[in-house]
């Protein structure tokens, strides 16, 4: 896989990929139009001693992407000096193959840290792994908390369709109320990736 | 054959984008077995999730038995329960 700048150009900018978005496209926006950022998030990036560039790969039917890019664009709009450029997964095998989560899951999205002459600095995959660990957690107290939802790991085909409508509400309710922890962590991680590694 | 109608139940996880593996599934299930299930059902979930059970019984789990089922798996386990022989 060779990324120079002709292949560079053929990513799309942050705009450009709302603009092609078919699915979720409210969504994004309303995470978009909620992202906290936080002072220190924009303090990092903007005294970082060169501009960077970030690699994104993603599809606008993925949940964590919907939840996680949309904190990357903001900051890119606070932090000029931060070149995003967005490629669709399934459109680029050979990029999601460079950057699978534990060497083996296409999961995205995938943020690739590069300098300007696209040498890899760092990446970020997915969401934090505290953030599923506090959502394993959360839905535990929710079975917990309803016997008739039945076990955690119980096929969700079996409940009556009521129950099992009413589980989705509360898994929903439960990732909504987790979106400022979630969002915050986030901007820790990809703080302390760039702090590492920029030059 | 047998009279008792047969459900196949395919969840799969709407965030992970298993659409087509939902769609692709209903459609062999639909031309192979076509009116002799009663229904299939597809539960848009999350979690990962690619699960498909017939007639109550989970017949596939991503999470138990990985990735997502060959056609010919779920086939077998319908066809045993209708008591038919494969169609070639």
């Amino acid at each position: 896989m060779t990324l120079d700048r002709a292949r560079w150009d053929t990513g799309m900018t942050y705009d450009a990929f709302k603009a092609t978005m078919t699915r979720n496209q409210d969504r994004f926006s309303e995470n978009e139009a909620r992202v906290a950022l936080d002072p220190e998030t924009v303090r990092t990036f903007k005294s970082l001693p060169k501009g960077l560039r970030v690699l994104v790969l993603a599809e606008d039917w993925c949940g964590d992407v919907v939840a996680n890019l949309p904190i990357l664009g903001r900051l890119a709009k606070e932090v000029p000096t931060l070149d995003v450029r967005i490629f669709y997964r399934d459109q680029n095998p050979d990029l999601i193959a460079r950057w699978l989560n534990q060497g083996k899951y296409q999961s995205i999205p995938v943020f690739v840290f590069l300098d300007q002459d696209f040498r890899e600095l760092g990446h970020w995959i997915e969401r934090p792994a505290s953030v599923t660990a506090r959502r394993a957690q959360e839905r535990k107290k929710i079975f917990a908390a309803h016997p008739e939802f039945g076990a955690p790991d119980a096929p969700v085909d079996q409940l009556p369709e009521d129950v099992r409508v009413r589980l989705q509400a509360d898994l929903q309710q439960m990732r909504e109320n987790m979106v400022p922890f979630a969002n915050a962590e986030v901007q820790r991680e990809l703080r302390e990736l760039v702090s590492r590694v920029a030059v | 054959m047998s009279a008792k109608p047969l459900r196949v139940k395919i969840t799969y996880c709407a965030e992970c984008g298993y659409e087509r593996q939902a769609l692709d599934l209903t459609q062999a299930l639909m031309y192979e077995f076509g009116s002799r299930l009663s229904a299939i059902e597809i539960i848009p979930w999350e979690s990962g999730s690619f699960d498909v059970s017939v007639d109550g019984d989970l017949v596939h789990s991503m999470k138990r038995e990985g990735g997502f089922p060959e056609h010919a798996t779920v086939k077998s386990a319908v066809r045993s329960r209708l008591g038919s022989a494969p169609t070639v």
